[in-house]
């Protein structure tokens, strides 16, 4: 037979694993992302966006964030991926570094346009509809 | 008759006093600006002489190196329409479109970091017997650009044009 105070620590413990679940569903996590593409000649050479899920704790308070429309139980990439073109014109408002290049050889010109995204923590809320998510400064 | 020679005296007096020159600089007094006057020289050749007159300014820069281009209170408006052809090998119009539009927004990005930020050249010719065997430009820009807009986008014939705005004002770069 348990006694009171056994019953009361089970059924404590359980409430908080029961919370602390409901709490890890809901919680912020943080991902590392990066983005460059390529401009050669006026035509799209090379594009790339890069997703991690960040190892380490990042610092900073959110700003600007974005509301993304998501299914339950999606992961970011396939959120991002699902509304790519809204995401990647949120990036450029965020700011890119430009790097232009031009060479003009007996009159004949080559140039390049590399704009980057340098890898920038983001804090993403995870919820049933949307993902907020909001990059870290 | 003494009078007369009296005055004559006086009267030679009074021009080697002046000078040889002396007639010839009141006359320059007189002489209005640019103009070509004939002047006896004291050796009696003829000679044209133009005078113009100079009006003398103290050397300042120009206004525009000095005025801030940045107002507190009036912010400046830049646009610029990049262009973007889509590659070769697309699958679909849709596609051709897209890759097309992202080349012309770099290039309206680029557009803007140029004209904000300038630009860097570098020129070199290769000349060998008299003729010039190589001329290269290279030109580069580098720069970061935040919260600029995209007015307008037009898709015509394969060639995307982006029209870009992004307003600078001073307060973006006073802290």
């Amino acid at each position: 037979m348990r006694s009171r105070n056994g019953n009361n620590s089970f059924t404590l413990a359980i409430f908080s694993l029961i919370l602390f679940h409901s709490l890890a569903l809901n919680a912020a996590s943080e991902y590392l992302i990066s983005y460059r593409y390529v401009i050669k000649d006026a035509t799209l050479y090379n594009e790339q966006l890069t997703i991690a899920k960040s190892m380490k704790k990042c610092l900073g308070n959110p700003y600007d964030s974005i509301m993304l429309e998501a299914d339950t139980n999606a992961s970011l990439k396939k959120i991002i991926s699902k509304n790519k073109e809204k995401f990647i014109d949120y990036i450029h408002q965020l700011g890119l570094n430009i790097q232009h290049s031009q060479k003009v050889l007996n009159s004949q010109s080559k140039s390049t346009i590399i704009l980057t995204l340098k890898t920038t923590c983001f804090k993403v809320d995870f919820n049933d509809n949307f993902a907020k998510i909001s990059p870290l400064k | 008759m003494k009078f007369s020679l009296l005055l004559l005296s006086l009267l030679s007096m009074s021009a080697c006093a002046m000078g040889p020159n002396a007639a010839h600089k009141k006359e320059v007094a007189k002489i209005p600006p640019v103009k070509t006057e004939t002047v006896d020289t004291p050796n009696e050749t003829t000679v044209n002489v133009i005078y113009q007159e100079i009006k003398k300014e103290p050397l300042t820069k120009p206004a525009a190196s000095k005025a801030p281009i940045l107002k507190a209170d009036k912010p400046v408006l830049i646009s610029v329409v990049g262009q973007g052809v889509a590659p070769m090998n697309t699958t679909s119009p849709a596609q051709a479109y897209a890759l097309a539009k992202r080349a012309a927004t770099a290039d309206a990005y680029r557009l803007i970091a140029e004209k904000v930020k300038g630009v860097n050249v570098d020129g070199q010719d290769l000349v060998k017997n008299m003729m010039v065997k190589r001329s290269t430009v290279r030109t580069s820009v580098q720069a970061m650009v935040k919260n600029a807009n995209i007015v307008e986008t037009t898709f015509k014939d394969g060639l995307c044009e982006v029209e870009m705005e992004i307003t600078l004002s001073h307060s973006q770069f006073s802290h």
